[in-house]
């Protein structure tokens, strides 16, 4: 396994050394000391697995496309923006806009996320143990948000088709967010994915697949229609 | 942009300075901010005594006008005078009368200003870099308990000492505000307040959060309801830290416009806005989170 020192480099210089490291066919590549500075491993193209040995800034794990990156801290703003395929996986809590615009892959945080979660989201799975804050779902266009705890206020606003499960409260849905039910084939399915993706010590916690409440658009706002216009006097 | 950063130490036992360690957090946010830089400094209080910092002028270095000050607050029972950089420092018998006080240093020139009074309160700010403020006045050999501190990017308003930050909530001793983000109905607001006869020392929005949260406290409010009613009446994007005599506290926006991150141990609280500030500071193995949007945390010391 190939490690790389941060401490006292330059991102710049830790990038271009991560690249080197997988020009020269690594694998498994560990960063160690990331003190949260920004910009981490972005851009990977490459199926490796990077571990981040601590916290990272903003935007680690950006517009990766088949890379697997671990962060043993907890992550700035934008975790996972734009990735097209790949894993990216936070032990601790992450800011606001983690994983917005990811187009493919899974974005999974074992801890909390801020504000704007998964915000125009146009596909990929989103999955996290703890909470989420304000507007998380955001105008999100395709794939699947899971938020194991409570869920903060205009959650799912003004989505197009990505489907959203909560495990626990939710403060208040957005403009055209709507409950559905949820039957027993899709609840299987998504106790498969938390089962796959979350350890056992976090899965154990959480209410049962059964019991998280779905949350879809309600396409309301998908054509205009004058005769609807208050729903868009509300809409952001 | 903007950095801010605040540091509470809960047990007694942290062998650095709060000086030092606010400094060492504000190098890591240098690059968010590279007009100015401050700290807002909260030390041993010494019985019925207050501390000034009273900027001299925009030029600076200026002895005479400190030997007028010194005449004029010589009624006050002042002692102790330093001059560091653009500030003379003294401490004086406390007093109920801020505002004759305030206004009679503030008479010896139109850029004179009181930047800050308190029991334990000790404000310095101006132009230049983290590293140029310890250079000036050696603030890493400040102790106390909590602090908090700023690098500015100014994007509204001039760069001068005055308009750097943290704010002194003029006239109300130890309360003190670093501010990231914009107040959008500033002008609004300070025209309700010039008409009560507040007076603003600076073009800068940030100072709108220290008057308005001093003017709250005035009315008697305590400083979690004052914060709170931030979130319904101060628009825009903000992220602030307050510091008072006995508390250190932050509230974001309802929008979470701006970033601000926390941590909380058994030993310390640390509120920052990038992790970057508070992993290069404080070492060991604790957890950090972002502040939700319109939340509001007040530590006691």
């Amino acid at each position: 396994m190939a490690e790389i020192d941060a401490a006292g480099r330059s991102t710049r210089e830790l990038n271009s050394a991560i690249r080197r490291l997988i020009a020269e066919s690594s694998k498994e590549i560990t960063v160690r000391n990331p003190g949260a500075r920004h910009n981490l491993a972005v851009a990977i193209l490459d199926e490796v697995h990077i571990l981040v040995g601590g916290s990272v800034g903003y935007y680690c794990g950006g517009l990766i496309d088949g890379a697997s990156i671990e962060i043993e801290g907890s992550a700035g703003w934008g975790v996972a923006e734009s990735m097209l395929s790949g894993t990216v996986r936070v032990h601790g809590n992450v800011g606001s806009g983690a994983a917005a615009a990811i187009r493919g892959g899974t974005v999974v945080i074992h801890g909390d996320a801020a504000a704007r979660l998964g915000v125009s989201m146009k596909g990929g799975t989103v999955i996290v143990a703890g909470n989420c804050g304000y507007m998380a779902g955001f105008m999100a266009q395709k794939g699947t948000l899971i938020v194991c705890g409570d869920a903060g206020e205009a959650f799912a606003d003004s989505m197009y088709a990505t489907t959203c499960y909560v495990g626990g409260k939710i403060a208040n849905l957005g403009t055209d967010a709507v409950l559905a039910p949820l039957d027993s084939s899709e609840a299987e399915q998504l106790e498969q994915t938390l089962t796959c993706y979350l350890p056992p010590s976090l899965r154990g916690a959480k209410p049962a697949a059964a019991d998280f409440k779905k949350v879809v658009a309600g396409r309301k706002l998908w054509n205009f229609d004058k005769r609807d216009w208050r729903i868009w006097q509300e809409a952001l | 942009m903007c950095g801010i950063v605040g540091y509470l130490n809960k047990v007694g036992t942290e062998p650095r300075t709060i000086g030092s360690i606010l400094l060492a957090m504000l190098n890591s946010l240098a690059c968010r901010g590279p007009d100015s830089a401050g700290v807002a400094l909260f030390g041993e209080p010494r019985p019925h005594q207050l501390v000034a910092q009273v900027k001299l002028g925009e030029n600076g270095d200026d002895r005479e006008r400190a030997g007028e000050i010194q005449t004029i607050v010589e009624k006050f029972g002042a002692r102790d005078f330093t001059q560091t950089g653009a500030y003379l420092r003294f401490v004086f018998t406390e007093t109920d009368d801020l505002t004759t006080f305030i206004a009679g240093v503030e008479a010896a020139g139109k850029d004179v200003e009181v930047v800050s009074v308190g029991r334990r309160l000790e404000l310095v700010k101006q132009v230049g870099s983290p590293a140029c403020l310890e250079k000036t006045f050696g603030i890493s050999g400040f102790h106390g308990k909590h602090g908090i501190g700023h690098t500015r990017l100014s994007t509204e308003s001039v760069v001068d000492l005055s308009h750097s930050q943290p704010f002194w909530s003029h006239g109300y001793p130890d309360l003190a505000i670093v501010h990231n983000g914009h107040i959008t109905n500033y002008h609004q607001l300070r025209r309700r307040y010039e008409q009560r006869g507040i007076r603003f020392y600076t073009e800068n929005d940030s100072e709108i959060v220290a008057v308005f949260l001093g003017d709250k406290l005035r009315q008697g409010a305590d400083l979690p309801a004052a914060m709170q009613s931030t979130i319904a009446e101060l628009d825009g994007s903000f992220s602030c830290l307050v510091a008072t005599e006995g508390a250190l506290g932050f509230v974001k926006d309802p929008f979470s416009l701006k970033p601000l991150v926390f941590a909380e141990t058994d030993s310390f609280v640390a509120v920052a806005t990038e992790e970057i500030a508070i992993r290069g500071a404080i070492p060991g193995d604790f957890s950090v989170s972002e502040a939700q949007a319109g939340e509001m945390r007040v530590w006691q010391r």
